[in-house]
């Protein structure tokens, strides 16, 4: 047994050494450049209440301030400018009192307020207009669109107030706000303004009322 | 907004470096170059961009670069940066504040003509009349119109008509500078309208002032004719009366004026009827030519920008107010103009300090040439010598071809004056900033980013008048004293300067017991610094150097701190980014002072430098929800 166990030692040790086959270089999969962003990060700034007026004339064609009062009052749409002014978080130097840096809820409201202004008066004068004349509504307003007629109609409105198209969106924009335009129309077939100018004016209201438009 | 270092690292996101910047124009644009190139606009076009704006950035000829250039040449940019230093100076003041001068208020009545027609009437409450009966309010008696005019109110009492006589020998009827664009001229024809509106931009007057009652075309102002003379001097006159006490006389509101000591001393000669000295002490000085040293405080008929966020060529709101109120408006907008030519012009942003020009309209040149004197010298300056003021923006300076009523057009003056030195030497400023300690302060905190804070410091009971030395106190004031200091020569709330020549640091015979210091050398001379052997000039005893180097000093000082290039940066970048800079943007502040110093301390390159920097590109934390 001895005999035979220090054979087998032997034969192990002495025996031909085992080969292993050098494998090839493979280089690692997946591999890309990161960079690392090491800038501190905040939350969306608000934009100022200067460059909400700017754009909101712009909006309404580039009037002038006392021009959009005449044009937007009536019917108890717009009030005084002094009414919002004091409520989009403008600056006070006179007293000391600095600009808004968080918004609130009466902001919110005032500009709601200006927003459903200027989007009932720019659907009565875009969509009823001449077509070289129009300032929001930029488009051709068809009845009754369908979802895919809708979306081409809506980008137009989205880059107005959001700035980028809306194919760059969350997914479910287009068709939730196709949603909000169906349901509007279908709850306003008659009043003073159509079915789809009712629809297109929620629309445009929501888009002006929408977080990333008082945020950059 | 401050987050632990913790949390900013958590938000610290890794970007695949997959060319999405906005600047590589040939590939399809992501909604991260879409979100810069809106933060863009808003920042240095005031607005979000346009429609057709979009479509122009979508093209792959679109570049950056030369959008960029465009945008940093434009107003709007300027616009924005000056609002970076109008919010941190804040440069209106309230409506208590007023610019009321008893030698610029051209107070508006009303009185019966020898026709028994009902006519406005003007006149000065302080205009002094050989006549003693009037001397010192309007000019006629109760006795002869049936009115007694107290200041700033309604007449009292039954009017009646004024006999011809009378009415011809006081009143005179003048062409004013408000209704006449060309009042200086022999003959003036250009009346106001409604098309000034349109023609000067916004100079805008109810009807009141250029529409009889009766709804005939006003073609002149009845005024008192004290008040209408046109001189540039008066001679001093004295009446004997001093220390006027007793009751008021029959038919008065006020007793009449006494003889101040400056007309006693100076009596026969010649002051120049622009100080509030030769309004108080001369009969021969009057409002000048077409009235263009007064202002009329009534009717409230200059329609003035009461809500204008855009800037006063874009009211919001309009309302009638006096013509003081007004002329307020045109001090906080000089300010505004001035650093706007700074910025878009791309000037050393340290002029904003060291500067002796400025930028001046209609009014503003109006006021300059005829009315910011008014303040100067008091009753008491005759003590020191001080009857011509020395100003801190010389009149002369004043281009004679601006049109008063011009509010649109705005003109550079080169040189205001030696003692000019940028925002601090304007009456908004100096009026906002009331004391010379506000003033510095201020300056302090804005330049150099830096306030006053005394930590954990128990103040204790003391009787020294040195706050660089009196315990708890010293831990601040050790700085702002002397800064203050700078501001001297400039009395607190005026803008007037005091001369060295006449005003010493020290002044032999100012020295006193305080206790019994004569009442000139207190207004001037510091009683808690006074002794027999010893006194002061209020506000320099913390540093003479510095009072007598004035706010130029102050400049210099300050914008050769180490400190002032990252404080323009942080006000700047702050702004800009919409959050405090923290300590984890040490590095960058510095690269962004060195790229402020090296471009010569001009704005664009700075404000360039941080919209391209990732700092601000990748500003907002992505995540959804943020």
């Amino acid at each position: 047994m001895i005999r035979r166990a220090v054979l087998l030692v032997v034969a192990v040790a002495c025996g031909r050494p085992e080969t292993i086959e050098p494998s090839r270089a493979v280089p690692f999969g997946g591999y890309s450049e990161l960079a690392l962003d090491p800038t501190p990060k905040g939350h969306r700034r608000m934009v100022p209440p200067e460059v909400y007026l700017r754009a909101y004339l712009t909006w309404f064609g580039g009037l002038s301030p006392a021009q959009v009062f005449q044009k937007a009052r009536g019917r108890k749409l717009f009030d005084q400018w002094a009414d919002y002014l004091v409520a989009l978080g403008l600056p006070d130097y006179a007293i000391d009192a600095p600009r808004a840096a968080q918004s609130n809820t009466v902001m919110l409201a005032a500009m709601g307020r200006l927003g459903e202004a200027l989007c009932v008066r720019s659907v009565e004068h875009d969509l009823r207009g001449r077509p070289d004349k129009r300032a929001v509504f930029a488009f051709e307003p068809i009845a009754n669109p369908s979802r895919d007629e809708f979306a081409s109609r809506f980008d137009t409105l989205h880059r107005t107030f959001l700035s980028y198209p809306a194919r760059l969106a969350p997914a479910d924009r287009v068709d939730r706000f196709y949603a909000l335009y169906r349901s509007v129309a279908a709850r306003h077939a008659s009043g003073l303004l159509s079915a789809d100018e009712s629809g297109w004016a929620a629309v445009c209201a929501a888009l002006v009322q929408h977080p990333e438009t008082g945020l950059y | 907004m401050k987050r632990p270092l913790a949390l900013a690292c958590l938000a610290c996101l890794v970007f695949a470096n997959d060319g999405t910047r906005a600047d590589r124009t040939t590939a399809a644009k992501t909604l991260a170059d879409y979100r810069y190139f809106r933060a863009l606009s808003i920042d240095l076009v005031g607005r979000p961009p346009l429609v057709d704006e979009l479509a122009a950035y979508e093209q792959p000829d679109f570049v950056l670069d030369r959008w960029l250039d465009k945008q940093l040449a434009s107003p709007e940019y300027a616009e924005r940066i000056t609002r970076v230093y109008l919010d941190l100076l804040r440069l209106e003041v309230p409506q208590s504040v007023l610019f009321h001068t008893a030698s610029t208020d051209l107070q508006a009545t009303h009185v019966l003509d020898p026709n028994g027609r009902d006519v406005t009437l003007y006149f000065r409450q302080a205009q002094r009349r050989r006549n003693a009966a009037i001397d010192g309010q309007v000019c006629f008696t109760e006795d002869e119109s049936g009115l007694k005019v107290p200041h700033d109110a309604a007449a009292i009492g039954s009017p009646k008509p004024i006999p011809k006589a009378l009415w011809d020998a006081r009143t005179v009827l003048v062409k004013p500078w408000w209704l006449y664009a060309d009042y200086r001229a022999k003959d003036p024809q250009d009346r106001a309208s409604p098309d000034w509106v349109q023609r000067f931009g916004g100079f805008e007057l109810m009807q009141e002032l250029f529409v009889e009652r009766d709804k005939t075309p006003m073609t002149a102002v009845r005024v008192c004719r004290e008040e209408a003379q046109t001189a540039e001097q008066g001679k001093v006159f004295v009446t004997g009366r001093t220390n006027v006490k007793g009751p008021v006389p029959a038919g008065r509101l006020t007793r009449p004026p006494s003889d101040s000591r400056f007309a006693i001393a100076n009596s026969g000669k010649l002051v120049s009827c622009i100080t509030d000295n030769g309004v108080k002490s001369s009969a021969e000085c009057g409002c000048g030519i077409g009235l263009e040293r007064c202002l009329p405080s009534g009717p409230p008929g200059f329609m003035m920008p009461t809500e204008a966020p855009l800037g006063v060529r874009e009211p919001f709101q309009k309302t009638a107010r006096p013509a003081h109120l007004w002329m307020r408006t045109w001090w906080t907008e000089e300010a505004s103009h001035f650093m706007a030519r700074i910025f878009e012009d791309d000037r050393d942003v340290r002029e904003l300090l060291t500067s002796r020009a400025t930028t001046v309209n209609g009014p503003l040149a109006l006021f300059y040439r005829t009315m910011s004197n008014s303040r100067c010298c008091g009753d008491v300056a005759d003590l020191f010598g001080y009857t011509t003021p020395e100003p801190l923006f010389d009149p002369a300076a004043v281009p004679a071809n601006v049109v008063v009523q011009d509010t649109t057009t705005w003109v550079t003056i080169a040189d205001r004056g030696p003692h000019a030195a940028g925002l601090m030497t304007m009456p908004i400023f100096l009026l906002k900033y009331g004391t010379r300690r506000q003033r510095a302060h201020a300056v302090y905190s804005t330049f150099l980013c830096k306030d006053f804070v005394a930590n954990n410091v128990k103040l204790q009971p003391s009787q020294e008048p040195d706050l660089t030395k009196r315990p708890g106190c010293a831990t601040c004031h050790t700085r702002l004293e002397p800064l203050a200091a700078y501001f001297t020569r400039i009395p607190e709330g005026n803008w007037t300067y005091l001369p060295p020549a006449l005003f010493p640091i020290s002044l032999d015979r100012c020295k006193q017991d305080p206790k019994n210091m004569h009442s000139g050398c207190k207004i001037y001379y510091d009683p808690a610094f006074t002794s027999t052997s010893h006194t002061v000039l209020r506000g320099a005893h913390a540093s003479p150097h510095n009072a007598d180097a004035g706010p130029q000093g102050l400049a210099t000082e300050i914008t050769s701190s180490p400190e002032f290039a990252p404080c323009v940066v942080k006000n700047v970048a702050e702004s800009l980014l919409g959050r405090p800079l923290t300590a984890e943007d040490g590095a960058w502040q510095t690269a962004m002072a060195k790229t402020f110093v090296d471009g010569g301390f001009r704005m664009r390159a700075l404000v360039r430098a941080i919209v391209t920097a990732p700092a601000y590109r990748d500003v907002n934390d992505q995540r959804s929800g943020r």
